[in-house]
């Protein structure tokens, strides 16, 4: 089984060779203000949005994911399936990287070697499955190894912290390197004041179109406020985070452009299915038909994000829409109905009861970890009421609810969460959270989830290098899901950035991490 | 004068110990650490169990301390967590900036203040006056976050005289100077204006100006130099809530200084990095309480004789 990427670039040139409206300028100074300064910048010890947003940008993989999710080349040109646990690729040749040391096999493999079997290992190292390194086959093949079969493996080297390193730089750099990183990247890195702002410019022997601009400065501003004002007086091109409140009053001022899409996070309200009263699954239909989703995104998100169609975003391999709102509408009557089926009558004070057990819910939940989750908890909470159900809600900080929620056994029925697809491949979630020997503390089946058949066929599907074999098989486990619901979703995230609308040429990607700055360019 | 130096230095020893183990035992105490938090939501039980064995995190709590305490003995600050970076590069990126900030509002808010209470004592009851206690206490009653935001809207983005935020250069230091400063202005001009109110009123003040002493001279000489002691321990005061509003003031305006760092790492639960930062913090409040008690002495000369 052979499959070139040549076709994909072909395409991606065609696209690109259709003139654009207005001619691209190069040159200028980019400048960003965003919430807080990077942990670091080298994937092996950043894997968070403040330094993925800046070495994004210097340090490439074999492969990438474009703005549509589908694979594209980077610094692999082709690949070929050798077995179930090997993929043998073909690295594009003349590639150097900034400190003009040749890109080649040896790089790959100093690479995975350094991040899947140091000591520590790379933080990314638990999102990447199976990977297990790389062999070298000559200086511009070399074969990417797993443990085990692994069919996300395209995907997981697409990933953003998937970058190929300099060996000669870490060799000199030492552990400066993860604060001065050299990879292949359109930009290079060029001063990191701490808290203060970190600089990249544009690397001129990059292998394929130049950077347009000169340079781009990522600055600190704590302050939401601050920020906006910041990118009012021009101090800034462009806010990462703007604030949700002015966005309507951006959207329609000329001076300003606000990119949106549909990110790759979906926030829900889980239901620990392991344990009464939600191991009854017409209890956990009969929460979804109570929830009016649709006016939570469109009361208490603003727009700042869209529906939830299922337990996958959009953007996701192997996503598949799950028709909620065919499934379960917002029916205060049909909950009330199922309800009663299952032997939950009302109580003198309105709440459910049966066998003289209230139907009351312990609710874990976070404020200001994901968008408005302590709002949506409590609306949520406000509709159960509604039909009888009574939610005692707990918010707590971020770092206690994980706690919990990741620890064994949960003393709560529900829990307020968000869950990225990181590798953009359904075997990511699917598998962690929907698999029955993923409970905590092993894995993220938090709702203690425990069906044979989704156990098999997402085994299967992760076992399977044939791609369109794997989405069927997630299609069924999505099938299953949506009859045994063990999550009310909400939302799926928005991903936005403001900018002013000088800045042309910028596309945002649907995950937050990959923000490719090499083709915008400054028109002032 | 050097033995009560040395002494006292040394009294400060026990006082830095315990300041380090109240914030290690808290961070100890507060929930979630910084190995789960760090690998995120997607960490395996047995990624965390390594980082948290080659952090040493999962050595006992005493353990803990006392290594720490030794490695700080021995002049090592020891690697922040979260950043495997020598706390020490961090603060020494961080302390300058907090300094400047510091030193910046504190001459503002003694120059201003003590200007204006002088002004408000020698004119009691005028409009002056009245002016300067309602400019007092909207300067005390305003969060320094709420001040900040509004000096922000109005000289940047109304007026266009002073850039946001971020550091480099004095116009980017005049508007979180002054906002820091403000709180501490009202409480200084308070303070002047009672002190020299009362000392005003004094017999030898009388005889002074009795004897035909100029009033610039009865003011500079005998009324403000003995109004000065309790002026200036309020001062010494307020130079550590300076320090403390430097991180809501850090915040707002983007200030690359220690209480960024602070914040940064209670949320990352980076107990090695906020320990340098706290002893830092600590180190200048003694240092600081040191050179008033010193100032005493220059300023009132029984203070020397009886210590």
């Amino acid at each position: 089984m052979r499959r070139s990427l040549l076709a994909l670039l072909v395409l991606a040139l065609t696209v690109a060779l259709v003139p654009a409206a207005g001619a691209q300028k190069r040159g200028g100074t980019l400048t960003i203000v965003r919430p807080t300064d990077p942990v670091s910048l080298e994937p092996n010890l950043e894997t968070t949005a403040p330094g993925a947003w800046v070495y994004f940008n210097m340090l490439e993989g074999l492969l990438a994911l474009d703005d549509k999710m589908q694979i594209k080349p980077a610094l692999a040109t082709s690949y070929e399936v050798m077995s179930p646990t090997k993929v043998r690729f073909k690295l594009r040749p003349n590639v150097k990287f900034h400190d003009g040391t040749p890109f080649n096999a040896a790089a790959v493999k100093f690479t995975y070697d350094r991040a899947l079997h140091g000591k520590p290992p790379a933080r990314w190292a638990s999102l990447a499955g199976s990977l297990s390194g790389a062999e070298m086959v000559d200086d511009l093949t070399v074969d990417i190894v797993t443990r085990e079969p692994y069919g996300p493996i395209l995907r997981t080297l697409a990933m953003y912290c998937m970058g190929i390193v300099s060996p000669a730089a870490v060799q000199k750099l030492g552990p400066d390197f993860s604060r001065a990183p050299v990879g292949t990247g359109p930009f290079k890195f060029v001063e990191w004041k701490t808290n203060t702002h970190v600089i990249i410019e544009r690397f001129n022997d990059y292998w394929g179109d130049k950077a347009l601009l000169d340079r781009v400065i990522f600055k600190v501003v704590p302050e939401e406020g601050a920020r906006m004002i910041a990118l009012q007086t021009g101090d800034a091109d462009m806010v990462l985070f703007p604030s949700p409140a002015q966005l309507p009053a951006l959207r329609t001022d000329p001076k300003f452009t606000v990119h949106e899409t549909t990110g790759i996070r979906v926030v829900f309200a889980g239901l620990h299915a392991g344990q009464p009263p939600l191991d009854d699954v017409r209890v956990r239909q009969a929460l979804l038909h109570a929830v009016d989703r649709k006016s939570i995104v469109d009361n208490i998100m603003e727009g700042s994000a869209g529906p939830a169609r299922g337990v996958l975003a959009p953007g996701v391999f192997g996503y598949k829409d799950m028709q909620l709102d065919k499934l379960y509408p917002f029916d205060r009557a049909r909950a009330r109905a199922l309800l009663a089926q299952a032997g939950w009558t009302p109580g003198p004070d309105g709440i459910l009861a049966k066998g003289g057990q209230k139907l009351s819910l312990s609710w874990l939940a976070a404020r200001g970890r994901y968008p408005k989750d302590g709002e949506i908890t409590e609306a949520i909470q406000a509709m159960f009421k509604e039909v009888g159900v009574e939610a005692r809600v707990q918010v707590l900080e971020w770092a206690a609810v994980f706690q919990q929620v990741r620890g064994n056994p949960l003393n709560h029925h529900m829990f307020t969460l968000g869950w990225v697809t990181s590798n953009a491949d359904a075997d990511y979630s699917l598998f962690a959270l929907f698999h029955s020997k993923q409970a905590p503390p092993a894995g993220w089946n938090t709702s203690r989830y425990a069906n044979a058949r989704v156990d098999t066929l997402v085994e299967q599907a992760r076992r399977s290098l044939n791609q369109s074999e794997r989405e069927k098989l997630y299609f069924e486990v999505q099938d299953i899901l949506a009859r045994e619901m063990v999550w009310i979703p909400v939302y799926t995230t928005k991903e936005i950035i403001a900018a002013r609308s000088g800045v042309k040429g910028f596309q945002i990607h649907p995950v937050e991490y990959n923000l490719a700055l090499w083709k915008t360019w400054l028109d002032r | 004068m050097l033995t009560f130096i040395v002494r006292r230095l040394l009294l400060a020893l026990p006082v830095l110990l315990g300041v380090v183990f109240v914030v290690m035992l808290t961070i100890d105490l507060l929930p979630g650490d910084a190995v789960s938090l760090m690998l995120g939501e997607h960490a395996t039980p047995e990624a965390v169990a390594t980082l948290r064995d080659h952090l040493g995190l999962d050595k006992p709590f005493l353990v803990r301390y006392l290594d720490y305490v030794g490695r700080v003995l021995g002049g090592d600050l020891g690697r922040s967590i979260q950043q495997n970076r020598p706390v020490a590069a961090e603060l020494a990126d961080a302390w300058p900036a907090t300094l400047e900030l510091a030193a910046a509002a504190l001459l503002i808010a003694a120059g201003l203040g003590i200007l204006a209470g002088v002004a408000s004592a020698v004119w009691p009851n005028s409009l002056f006056d009245a002016l300067a206690r309602l400019g007092s206490l909207f300067g005390l009653s305003m969060p320094i976050f709420w001040t900040g935001l509004v000096l922000i809207v109005v000289f940047s983005l109304w007026l266009n005289w002073l850039p946001v935020g971020g550091a480099g250069s004095l116009r980017h230091l005049v508007l979180p100077a002054v906002t820091l400063a403000l709180p501490s202005v009202a409480m200084i001009a308070r303070m002047t204006r009672s002190a020299v109110l009362d000392v005003l009123r004094e017999d030898y003040v009388r005889t002074a100006r009795a004897k035909g002493v100029g009033e610039a001279w009865v003011l500079g000489r005998h009324a403000l130099r003995n109004a000065c002691i309790p002026i200036l321990t309020l001062i010494g005061l307020q130079s550590g809530q300076l320090m403390g509003g430097a991180v809501l003031t850090e915040t707002v305006f983007a200030w690359p200084g220690l209480g960024r760092l602070m914040v940064k790492a209670i949320f990352a639960r980076d107990y090695v990095l906020l320990q340098g930062a706290v002893l830092v913090f600590a180190l200048a409040f003694v240092v600081i309480n040191l050179l008033v008690d010193l100032s005493y002495g220059l300023l009132d000369p029984r203070v020397g004789r009886q210590g």
